[in-house]
């Protein structure tokens, strides 16, 4: 079975093509093509056609074709969406403006809350109440929700979401407003809070409800319009769509419940990192995805991808377990000026367009990218993807008038560029590093994306990371992913305030399990599950809780003991103490399902030949010029070794050894550089 | 200073202080610091200024706070390695701990046998004793009515545990082994600030390091007083009132802000009310104190955003208060409830800074700090659990290029509310209402944030409820410069049933099954002139359901039908000539204070009083106000 993985991105869109079980990760093939926004549909096409035209793959083929889209994403974060309506219960009216009221920068004076997705107007009241048992406190009244949403309707609303309170435990009125709005005014499309994420916090359900509404209508036309073109063209294609939470489903899903998608793009690139990392050994990993304006870090620990509950997607939060991602407002077109006396670096980016002045494309204003080349990182004589050939007189021109402003030279002052990014990454990523508990020493830096094999190495000598690794597929790595994706469904049961029996919750374990199978059945997917169960537990009182996995007979079981006794351990995991002897409460269960997908396997690289003699170029470290040599990476045989300060050239981009790095080929042909 | 190592250190400043932040939350036990967040970690300069705060997690508004008062009371000279003084007096150290409920950590970090700096931490502990469960009870009215106080002294000695000071602590609080917990995380992050101090002049050279530290301290200075320059020099004076619990009563609010040429500013307090004996005082000693400053700070935030966030902001602010006014409390004032006090300096001070800005900044936000939370018995264990249900504050002002922030108000604008199901899971209570509540919003070009509104629902047997910080159920925020001024508070028990009953400011209250609680917030301020406010904003209001369209009519001069603004109408409307506004629109029942009690005269009482023993001043000023109402 080929697999093909498909990652869009504002200016590529790139391809990893793997052939099958014969070949392994080695013999994954990149391509990068132009995208086509805003119709990003033809850039994957003209991507496949050429692939069909270089007899990669033939017309009929079966084949797995994992796409990465953020049509979803960017709808919500322009808000280009259509009218929607919310209906509410009685007295929430204000539930999205409110949100968690506090605003974000509470110092400044002139702090504005986000707008809510939809205004109040398109918000009614309905009056109807469950309570926190399930109770019914006041039956729901058909007749008002139909007239609240005939008048949605007339509004110009294109779907109505559900958000009645307590419906998490009790879906009955959702349900039934359903169902009612359907029999009155036929195939409405209508979102319930409690069938998108059924957990407990009004605010955060009601604003899933209306963000899967949002995107799904960005979302359903793309992928009607790819599946119609695959069933034309590569009528033996299957499609999937890669999630926020590292996982793939199948279209029609994506098409359902297109919420899962909306931070899907860099959670791949995760997962990524996961599968290559387990391939050299490697548990404990910091990912750095560095592109044009921001870097994205997250974190691989004891293998394991850590999953975020507050997730972020434009203005809204996202509840449901997400590959946790943190952004750094720091890239190759971060923008250098001066404030009063000191050198600072963004937060404003040049962006794609102008882009950085060496671009040539008009950009006016010094960037890190222009100091990269200026140190000799980036080289006017290696072209960037795409073909553009960077001028460094451009790159001098914009940065002499910040030079003479601080009383260095041009090439000092590019290093100074560089050296405050680094500094701006440092002042985001340790203290990310030290919520989870874990010191820089422990782990292996991962990085890929445009800029990043320039920085990363600079970024770990300065925040104390020993080893560095540079993917041989570093320039299509999030296309890599989706080759390396299982599919993956969370699902969760908030119990908060019940008294649970070792049978209530052994048979609230059995519904998850129902749920999550027959949607690995719906995915068409013919592999063994894999199950991973959770409780989030807290000590009474508190209002914090954590996730203890328990084993899938324990959850069978019920085994209260069992979930108490790894709630306790994962306690003093995290937080280095625990308190056996104290009451617990369990807030909700969960279960994760998964079910593998072929993908490539550890082979290893040939033996190879000598390696090319590095051409001799000049560069800037440690505040002088030096002499170093510039080596072509396809020359180099695994096991090719060599102590830096040196360049390795791929053919878009150019990885920077430190002075200190030692540089070798891994065994799967990826860059390894360690701290001598 | 150099350009280029300033901005990074600035950073790796930045960088170990969120760490120590991030390694004490993720350790701390109790739910006001995991919750709340009210705690923080950071490191201060040999001279007590803060250059490494953390922006990210915990309280960010103690930045400009001095930790040197509270060295100096043991001696800096006595320090070895290993040591950490502990104090939650606020009547020493020079106002570093501003009420008994803050514990506060120093922890001197030696180089090469020299301290280079002050690792500092707190958190508020969730109870150190005292008349009530969390210790705090706003009509408390002496310290020792608010748990233990312990004068700053040495937790440990070079690494031992003072055993005897901890015990005593422990005897002495309901929950001694949760503070504990705490008290554990915050020192993680005290030796974890240590150790990347230490870190950083292995790597960059003592010297080198402290020069950072200066340059940071004095890039804060340079930044605030640039963003200082934007006012113009001159002296402005602004007053305003909290309200007394029981009766009528209030308590009289001055301040007096001298702008001065090259970015400096200068606040006084002089003539405001003495030490009431409520728990609403707060101390600030002799530096100047950011409770005393905190729009002048924000300003600069807000006008120079890269301001490094650091100590140096203060430098150019100097403050005074009296001692024993209620902003400079003496021994033994009680201080739980204080932040409403804060808030009112706060107001007063914004008052004098819409003076001092050329077109003004912002109207006045609705000044409350509530906090609701319900005390309930445990059906099953008997066990009395407390839960705090929403913070409860109302609108900010509406400011001068934005609308007021609906909900919340500036000076508290970190709080989060919880979710109703989550309330409702955890207590006997039923929400049935967490809105805005219309109609309530000031008028003004950039009108004032909105009202909440709740209504809380008894199931239970019986519930405790208990509100701080509430205020302003008489005196409105202020509205500017044309704006309108913002709307009172009010509680309602029981609404619409035959007991219904007004209730107003209430501190504890016991709700029987059954029983419903109606509050509504304060709204804040409007700004600007509500006749020149865009007719298309005044519409999506109404057609919102937050205003009507006879509102629309009288406050805004918007004539609407139906759906549409009528132009025509709304011009007419408007070209009729009004009466110039004064600046600041104070409301009704402050005017009528005034009539009484001219801000002149509440000075010189105020004065007059501060005069006398401090045990007699309450009683003299109330005297003083029972024979002024007395007389014609």
């Amino acid at each position: 079975m080929i697999r093909i993985g498909i990652d869009i991105g504002g200016t590529f869109t790139d391809f990893a093509v793997w052939a099958g079980e014969a070949a392994g990760y080695t013999a994954v093939h990149a391509m990068k093509v132009p995208s086509t926004p805003p119709d990003f549909a033809a850039g994957v096409q003209n991507g496949l056609e050429k692939l069909l035209a270089e007899g990669r793959i033939a017309a009929d083929d079966p084949m797995l074709i994992v796409h990465g889209t953020t049509v979803s994403t960017n709808a919500v974060i322009e808000r280009s969406g259509p009218p929607l309506a919310l209906l509410v219960t009685a007295g929430f009216r204000d539930v999205l403006d409110v949100a968690r009221l506090r605003v974000d920068r509470p110092v400044d004076l002139f702090a504005r809350r986000a707008p809510p997705i939809i205004p109040r107007r398109m918000v009614f009241e309905i009056g109807e109440r469950i309570l926190a048992d399930g109770s019914i406190d006041r039956a729901l009244d058909t007749a008002e929700v139909v007239a609240a949403a005939q008048a949605a309707i007339a509004q110009g609303a294109a779907a109505i979401a559900v958000c009645f309170l307590h419906a998490y435990r009790n879906p009955a009125h959702e349900a039934a407003a359903a169902a009612a709005i359907r029999d009155a005014l036929g195939a409405v499309d209508v979102v319930l809070s409690h069938e998108v994420w059924p957990q407990q916090s009004e605010y955060e359900r009601a604003s899933a409800a209306l963000l899967n509404a949002y995107a799904r209508r960005a979302l359903s036309g793309y992928l009607a319009a790819l599946e119609s073109w695959l069933a034309h063209r590569l009528p033996n294609a299957r499609l999937l769509v890669t999630k926020s939470n590292g996982g793939v489903m199948a279209a029609a899903e994506a098409t359902r419940m297109p919420i899962h998608t909306l931070l899907s793009g860099p959670a791949a690139g995760v997962t990524a990192a996961q599968a290559l990392g387990a391939m050299l050994g490697e548990a404990n990993l910091l990912t750095m995805d560095m592109g044009g304006t921001s870097t994205d870090i997250s974190l691989i620990r004891d293998g394991g991808i850590m999953v975020s509950h507050d997730g972020r997607v434009g203005d809204f939060p996202l509840m449901m377990p997400v590959t946790a991602i943190e952004a750094i407002g720091a890239g190759g077109g971060s923008i250098a000026w001066r404030d009063g006396p000191v050198l600072k670096v963004g937060p404003r980016s040049a962006g794609a367009r102008p882009g950085p002045a060496c671009y040539g494309k008009g950009g006016t204003q010094p960037t890190v990218s222009d100091a990269y080349l200026l140190c000799g990182y980036l080289r006017e004589d290696i072209p960037l993807a795409g073909g553009l050939t960077l001028r460094r007189d451009l790159a001098e021109a914009v940065v002499a008038p910040l030079a003479a402003a601080i009383g260095r030279t041009v090439e000092a002052t590019a290093e100074a560029i560089i050296a405050v990014a680094t500094a701006n990454m440092l002042a985001n990523a340790l203290p990310f590093i030290a919520r989870l508990g874990v010191a820089p020493a422990e782990l292996t830096l991962m990085i890929f994306g445009g800029a990043g094999a320039i920085h990363g190495p600079l970024l770990a000598a300065e925040i104390g990371i020993g080893r560095v690794v540079v993917p041989r597929l570093a320039s299509v790595f999030c296309g890599y992913g989706c080759l390396v994706s299982d599919l993956r469904y969370d699902v969760i049961r908030t119990v908060h305030g019940r008294t649970l029996a070792a049978a209530d919750v052994a048979s609230t374990f059995a519904e998850l399990r129902a749920e999550a199978e027959s949607w690995l059945t719906a995915q068409a997917s013919a592999a063994i599950p894999g199950y991973d169960y959770a409780a989030d537990v807290r000590y009474a009182g508190q209002s914090f809780d954590v996730a203890a996995r328990i084993t899938p007979e324990a959850a069978a079981a019920g085994d209260l003991a069992a979930i108490a006794a790894a709630f306790h351990a994962e306690h003093e995991r995290l937080y280095g103490h625990a308190h056996p002897g104290q009451a617990i409460e369990i807030i909700a269960l969960r279960l994760r399902i998964e079910g593998a997908l072929p993908r490539p396997g550890a082979v290893a690289l040939p033996p190879g030949t000598e390696a090319a003699p590095p051409r001799p170029v000049r560069a800037r470290f440690d505040g002088a010029e030096r002499d170093v040599g510039l080596h072509d990476w396809a020359s180099l045989p695994p096991f090719w070794s060599a102590p830096g300060p040196l360049l390795v050239a791929q053919e878009t981009a150019t990885v920077v050894v430190p002075p200190g790095f030692t540089a070798t080929i891994g065994t799967f042909g990826d860059l390894i550089l360690e701290r001598s | 200073m150099d350009p280029v190592r300033t901005e990074i250190m600035r950073n790796r400043f930045a960088a170990i202080a969120e760490e120590a932040s991030n390694v004490a939350y993720r350790t701390a036990y109790t739910t006001f610091v995991k919750q709340t967040q009210d705690y923080q970690v950071a490191m201060a300069s040999v001279a007590g200024e803060f250059f490494a705060y953390p922006m990210k997690s915990g309280v960010t508004s103690s930045v400009c706070q001095n930790v040197r008062g509270v060295v100096d009371e043991i001696g800096i000279e006595t320090l070895v390695p290993g040591d950490i003084i502990l104090t939650n007096d606020p009547f020493s150290g020079d106002a570093l701990c501003t009420h008994t409920m803050d514990i506060h950590l120093l922890r001197p970090v030696f180089r090469d046998g020299a301290i280079v700096a002050f690792a500092w931490a707190f958190i508020h502990a969730s109870d150190i004793g005292g008349a009530v469960p969390g210790s705090i009870a706003p009509t408390s009215y002496e310290v020792f009515q608010e748990g233990v106080r312990i004068r700053p002294g040495l937790l440990y000695r070079a690494g031992e545990l003072n055993t005897a000071m901890w015990n005593f602590f422990a005897d002495n609080s309901r929950i001694p082994d949760l503070i504990w917990g705490d008290l554990q995380a915050m020192m993680a992050g005290l030796a974890l600030l240590d150790q990347r101090m230490n870190e950083l002049c292995a790597r960059y050279g003592t010297p080198e390091v402290l020069e950072s530290v200066a340059d940071v301290l004095a890039l804060g200075e340079l930044k605030a007083r640039e963003a200082l320059r934007q006012l113009t020099p001159g002296q402005y004076r602004f007053s305003d009132y909290l309200e007394d619990y029981r009766g009528d009563g209030h308590v009289f609010i001055h301040a007096c802000m001298t702008v001065e040429e090259g970015g400096s500013v200068a606040l006084d307090f002089t003539g405001s009310d003495p030490v009431v004996r409520l728990a609403m005082n707060f101390v600030t000693g002799k530096r100047a104190h950011p409770f005393l400053c905190m729009p002048v700070i924000n300003f600069i935030q807000t006008i120079e955003p890269t301001t490094p966030v650091n100590g140096g902001i203060i430098r150019p602010i100097r403050t005074h208060a009296p001692i024993g006014t209620l902003m400079n409390a003496e021994f033994p004032a009680a201080m739980g409830n204080r932040w409403v006090a804060v808030m009112r300096c706060y107001d007063a001070i914004l008052g004098c800074l819409n003076q001092a800005y050329p077109g003004g900044i912002a109207a006045c936000g609705a000044g409350q700090a509530g906090i609701i939370a319900a005390s309930g018995v445990d059906g099953r264990t008997g066990r009395r659990h407390v839960s705090v249900v929403e913070p409860f504050i109302g609108g900010s002002g509406g400011r001068r290029d934005a609308d007021g922030l609906d909900g919340i108000d500036q000076p508290v604008a970190f709080l989060r509310s919880a979710p109703a199901e989550v309330v409702e899971s955890e207590t006997s209570l039923v929400l049935r209402r967490f809105s805005y509540e219309p109609g309530r919003a000031a008028p003004g070009l950039h009108r004032g944030g909105h009202s909440m509104r709740i209504e809380l629902e008894n199931r239970g047997l019986s519930t405790t409820i208990t509100v701080r910080g509430l205020d302003r159920f008489r005196f409105q925020p202020f509205g500017l410069n044309g704006g309108a001024s913002g709307s009172a508070g009010s509680t309602v028990l029981n609404p619409g049933a035959q007991s219904e009953r007004n209730i107003g400011k209430i501190d504890v209250l016991e709700l029987a099954h059954g029983d419903t609680l109606l509050m509504i917030t304060p709204s804040g301020g409007g700004f600007g002139d509500p006749f020149a406010r865009d007719p298309a904003l005044v519409l999506a209001e109404v057609l919102d359901g937050l205003l009507t369209t006879e509102a629309a009519r009288a406050g805004y001069g918007v004539v609407i039908n139906g759906k549409t603004v009528d132009m025509a109408a709304t011009a007419a409307l408007r070209a009729v000539p009004r009466p110039t506004p004064p600046q600041f629109t104070i409301g009704p029942a402050r005017q009528a204070l005034e009539r009484r009690w001219p801000e002149a005269t509440s000075r010189a009482m105020a004065e007059a009083v501060l005069a006398l023993p401090a045990g007699l001043r309450p009683y003299r000023l109330a005297e003083l106000r029972r024979e002024g109402a007395a007389t014609p």
